[in-house]
């Protein structure tokens, strides 16, 4: 009976008005693109081939992709143990699941100035706790940092994977004669690659979005030249072709991972409820396993916030601006966050309720433009509004627009999820009872799905409250964010004002990670 | 009755247009931070009860938004980071020559049409490690610092970052661009490391990266207030390394409010402001009497380090990044 009333519903036409949210959605993200183009073309042929095949862009190039690569495996190694040990081992689940999301409160580019105030002779380790630790710096530098910070989108996703997984395998395959570590190895391995290549892709995109840490670590990529060519006004069309050559590099990325996971399924057919795993009383191996995990919390947590606060406890204190910019962040990410959550219910409702290769297609759309460095799609935004509406350029709408439309793609796995678990006959009963198809909607779906916009707007409330690429070219004249006060300070040495926004940004961001671990224990 | 109203809205009309005459508006555009600009004008509110609107920006972005409101424009006031923006300002006509009295207030770096006056000085100097490095073993020329081969791998600089191409134009303009080139190529034989801002460097030098910094005074004398194990060195003075930067502001043609601005501008030369900046914010003052940190400079000392020099001269930029970029450090 249930899977009649699902047929019909399939059946059921698309009502004309859900695509329109996700068209307005792809016009916002391609048409500054196409107007980045027209940009870049202004170039005369002769400048365009030194600009764009110079020796310095292969360099580029080549920086960009192994820091990516190298993040990306380093992010995988660290979370792969944290999530193993937060799924499969006797440890407190609390505690793997915070050391392995909060750090998505910490901005990456304040861990880098953090990591260089405490590291080395006479830095903050060596001064509080006597420890003197190596200097990071260069590709193994920016390649240890990124991943400390981006570790937890390979986290999540990973332990959504390992908890999918069913142990009849695993047992089956001990059954079979395979040892403990052969039958992992064999049996659940090979269904952690979409997750794997999922977490992967993310930490990919950060990586190379990255603009602020690289360049306090010295190493040059993609995202730096964008930022230099921009904050020094030197040569806009070269931005502009950088930018181009980023995004193409992106798109490259989305396909190679596309191609990965295509043909994988990791789906369990059997009937019947699955299984819970047995965790693993670790024995001896459990002091092993705290110390990662505490290691890893202390480095990735601890190191930032210690130092933020000595910075404080130095400075001759008092914060006067700090309110101002605290309502920035706030002005800002709030609106951004709701914007960019009713922009996204509609399209993960379309690919959730009536599944088709133009809905899949929406929300691949939606995943480009995330994964469009910020610092690029800021170029385009700023080139598209010059040429057709000056008006609103550098005002607080614009940015708050150009924010939504990149961050709406964190909003859609949450809802998406929610709606999975809001059945549709609901809806169509309250619809039999005489409610319109809105009402039967607000009445039904939205009550269920509650705790997935709020996950989708505390995510993206957290993005946007660390985001300095957008801000920094978008926002109006004078209008600050805790972001843009803690990188302005501390690009001027006034580390003892830097410090309080900092912290109170990475107070924001707890919170928001709190909201998301409430709802995760759920 | 007709009479009594129309008395009644006379007066109202009079205190009306008197009280938005007894409180002013200036508008001021400045390419300063919001931390040294926002406390100075609030604390002129607060004396003269003339209302202050800031636009901050970047210096150039903000000479291009008064080029561009022309005649419109509602600002009364331009505040730069540096001389050669102010310079700019000046070659676009759109600064009015200040009164004689107020340009007689800074002790030095009023030019001599007096169409814009400086606020603070910030000098260019070398940090070194105390305790890598003793004085002694450094030259009086920045010129001559490429010469010694011990500090091979050892010396930090910033070229993206704006102060350090204000000091290669300097260069250019007091020896010539051979020169300016030879000495980028002697510097870049010796492997220095560059940064992309000065904080990093510092925290080099302190962390034993590298044992000398081209930077501005003020961000060591930052880390010296934090306890940080580092010190400025300062080149003889008239060198080209000793340069000043000089940050100033000017009162804007379009100005509806001459008086109110020039009240703001003495304001700011007056004793309360220039000791907030320099206990604050660390930046030489341009008038006696300012008690100075020991982290700086006496003020006679510092006020006589830097070459005289036409400080708009800096205002060529491009020549400087056109240079910059065929040397390779940019």
């Amino acid at each position: 009976m249930q899977a009649a009333v699902r047929e019909v519903s399939a059946r059921k036409p698309l009502p004309w008005l859900l695509p329109l949210p996700a068209v307005l959605v792809g016009a916002g993200i391609f048409v500054p693109l196409v107007y980045l183009l027209l940009r870049a073309l202004e170039a005369d042929p002769s400048t365009l081939r030194e600009v764009v095949l110079s020796s310095r862009n292969a360099l580029l190039l080549r920086n960009t992709l192994l820091l990516a690569g190298g993040t990306v495996v380093g992010t995988a190694l660290l979370a792969f143990l944290l999530a193993l040990l937060d799924v499969r081992s006797d440890l407190p689940p609390l505690l793997t699941g915070l050391v392995g999301t909060l750090p998505l409160a910490i901005p990456e580019y304040v861990g880098a100035y953090a990591f260089l105030a405490a590291t080395g002779p006479g830095g903050t380790l060596e001064t509080l706790l006597g420890i003197r630790v190596p200097r990071p710096g260069g590709y193994w530098g920016a390649v240890l940092v990124l991943s400390l910070f981006l570790y937890p989108y390979a986290f999540l996703n990973l332990r959504t994977a390992l908890r999918g997984v069913d142990p009849s395998l695993e047992e089956s395959a001990r059954s079979l004669g395979y040892g403990p570590w052969a039958a992992f190895a064999r049996a659940v391995l090979p269904q952690l690659k979409p997750a794997l290549s999922a977490g992967g892709l993310l930490v990919g995109i950060h990586a190379l979005a990255d603009f602020a840490s690289v360049g306090l670590l010295r190493y040059e990529t993609f995202s730096y030249a964008i930022y230099l060519q921009y904050s020094a006004a030197f040569e806009r069309t070269y931005a502009a072709w950088l930018a181009l050559l980023l995004i193409g590099l992106v798109a490259g990325m989305l396909w190679t991972e596309a191609r990965v996971v295509r043909g994988v399924r990791v789906a369990r057919t059997g009937v019947g409820a699955q299984r819970v795993f047995r965790r693993a009383t670790l024995g001896p191996w459990r002091w092993a396993a705290y110390g990662y995990v505490l290691a890893l919390g202390f480095t990735s947590i601890g190191v930032p916030v210690v130092v933020l606060a000595h910075w404080m406890l130095r400075g001759p204190g008092g914060e006067a601006g700090m309110a101002g910019a605290l309502a920035g962040t706030l002005r800002l990410a709030v609106p951004t966050a709701l914007s960019a959550v009713v922009l996204a219910l509609p399209i993960a409702y379309w690919s959730v309720r009536y599944p088709s290769p133009a809905s899949a297609a929406a929300e691949r759309v939606a995943y480009f433009g995330y994964a469009t460095p910020p610092l690029a799609f800021a170029l385009a935004v700023i080139f598209f509004t010059l040429r057709t509406t000056p008006a609103l350029y550098q005002t607080l709408p614009l940015l708050i627009g150009a924010a939504s439309l990149h961050f709406l793609s964190e909003a859609i796995g949450p809802i998406r999820a929610g709606l999975y678990q809001a059945p549709p006959h609901l809806e169509e009963a309250a619809r039999s009872l005489g409610y319109g198809p809105v009402s039967a909607f607000l009445r039904v779906t939205f009550p269920l799905l509650r705790t997935g916009l709020l996950a989708g707007f505390a995510l993206v409330f957290l993005s946007v409250a660390k985001d300095l690429a957008l801000t920094t070219l978008l926002s109006p004249p004078g209008y600050t964010t805790l972001a843009v006060r803690v990188w302005g300070y501390a690009s001027d040495a006034m580390f003892e004002r830097a410090a309080p926004h900092g912290l109170a940004m990475i107070g924001l961001g707890v919170a928001a990670v709190g909201v998301l671990i409430r709802i995760e224990r759920r | 009755m007709w009479r009594a109203v129309l008395a009644a809205f006379a007066l109202l009309l009079t205190l009306v247009v008197g009280a938005g005459g007894q409180t002013p508006t200036l508008t001021v555009y400045t390419g300063r931070g919001q931390a040294f600009v926002e406390p100075a004008v609030r604390e002129f509110e607060r004396d003269t009860g003339i209302r202050v609107q800031v636009r901050f920006g970047r210096d150039a972005e903000l000479l291009a938004a008064l080029q561009e409101e022309g005649a419109r424009s509602p600002a009364d006031i331009y505040w730069a980071n540096t001389s050669g923006a102010l310079g700019a300002a000046v070659q676009a006509g759109l600064l009015n020559p200040l009164p004689e009295a107020l340009a007689r207030r800074p002790v030095a770096f009023v030019p001599r049409h007096r169409r814009w006056l400086p606020l603070t000085v910030r000098l260019r100097v070398l940090a070194y490690s105390p305790a890598r490095v003793k004085p002694e073993e450094l030259p009086g020329s920045v010129l001559q610092l490429p010469h010694n081969p011990r500090w091979r791998g050892r010396i930090g600089w910033t070229p993206p970052y704006s102060s350090f191409q204000d000091f290669i134009t300097a260069m250019r303009v007091m020896h010539g661009e051979a020169r300016t080139r030879a000495w980028l190529e002697a510097m870049k034989a010796l492997e220095p490391k560059a940064y992309t801002s000065n904080p990093p460097m510092i925290e080099a030098v302190r962390a034993g990266e590298i044992d000398l910094a081209l930077t501005n005074h003020y961000y060591v004398a930052r880390f010296v207030r934090l306890g940080y194990p580092v010190a400025a060195y300062h080149f003889a003075p008239g060198d080209v390394g000793s340069l000043a930067l000089v940050t100033g502001a000017g009162i804007l043609r379009t100005t509806r409010n001459p008086a109110a601005a020039a009240r703001f501008l003495e304001f700011l030369l007056g004793q309360r402001i220039q000791q907030f900046w320099a206990s604050e914010h660390l930046e030489y003052p341009v008038v006696r009497g300012v008690i100075l940190s020991p982290a700086l400079l006496p003020f006679d000392q510092a006020i006589r380090r830097s070459p005289r020099l036409d400080f708009e001269a800096l205002r060529d930029l491009e020549g400087t990044l056109r240079l910059l970029r065929e040397v390779g450090v940019l």
